[in-house]
């Protein structure tokens, strides 16, 4: 569910990009990368299988 | 380099953000290869590289906008490089096929450094970001324009494909099935 809240917010980013504010459409793009970390780190939780 | 030149550039790097999500979606659909959550987290990232360009065509070349372009690159480049490693033990088969070679994480850790380095390469011209009084045609021409709704509406249907796949809870480590259509069989 997360991953299509993300998609959805990026379209609403570009939207606001290309016909909104500047200035919101940046703070949105912070919020959704700081989004997009958070959902990284929450799914980084396996233990990495390295070969050394 | 001339705005004018700069803003090209830009539209043609959003064709370059198309092609990458219109190749993640032949693969899912012609081959049936539903991506995993690192899978459609490197997809949305590759798509947030999409946002400073789409900047720079409605504004004009700034910093700022190659910045947030380099944020997601770095961002999509840690994504793909975890997904490397999973897979890096010997005999690991990999997620999904491979194409040329390479599988598709593999791909994307190579296209996530490409954009950072275009990204520092433009950056060098600094005569974009000085008002040269050219008259540009509004919000980039058709050229531009084509690029960034292509893109938008490629990131669009990622929303509803998305949806289909996951459901409403959390998505499957190895989506086989797509959970919506499932349930509605």
């Amino acid at each position: 569910m997360e991953f299509t809240v993300l998609f959805l917010a990026i379209v609403i980013v570009m939207l606001i990009a290309w016909r909104g504010r500047r200035p919101l459409a940046l703070g949105l793009f912070g919020a959704l990368l700081i989004a997009c970390i958070a959902t990284y780190l929450h799914h980084a939780t396996d233990t990495l299988k390295l070969s050394f | 380099m001339t705005q004018a030149r700069a803003i090209t550039l830009n539209a043609l790097s959003l064709y370059a953000v198309a092609l990458v999500l219109a190749a993640a979606y032949a693969a899912q659909f012609i081959l049936h290869e539903l991506p995993c959550p690192l899978c459609l987290l490197q997809r949305i990232l590759f798509a947030a590289l999409a946002v400073g360009p789409i900047l720079n065509i409605r504004f004009g070349p700034r910093p700022s906008h190659y910045a947030i372009s380099l944020l997601a690159a770095v961002a999509g480049a840690v994504a793909s490089t975890r997904q490397v490693l999973l897979h890096i033990l010997p005999g690991d088969a990999g997620y999904g096929s491979a194409l040329l070679g390479y599988h598709y994480y593999t791909w994307a850790l190579i296209g996530f450094i490409a954009a950072i380095v275009l990204l520092a390469a433009i950056l060098l011209f600094d005569r974009q970001f000085e008002e040269d009084h050219a008259v540009l045609p509004a919000t980039g021409g058709a050229f531009a324009q084509t690029a960034v709704w292509l893109v938008i509406a490629l990131t669009a249907a990622n929303v509803v494909t998305t949806l289909l796949e996951c459901g409403f809870g959390a998505c499957a480590d190895n989506p086989v099935v797509y959970e919506l259509l499932k349930h509605a069989s």
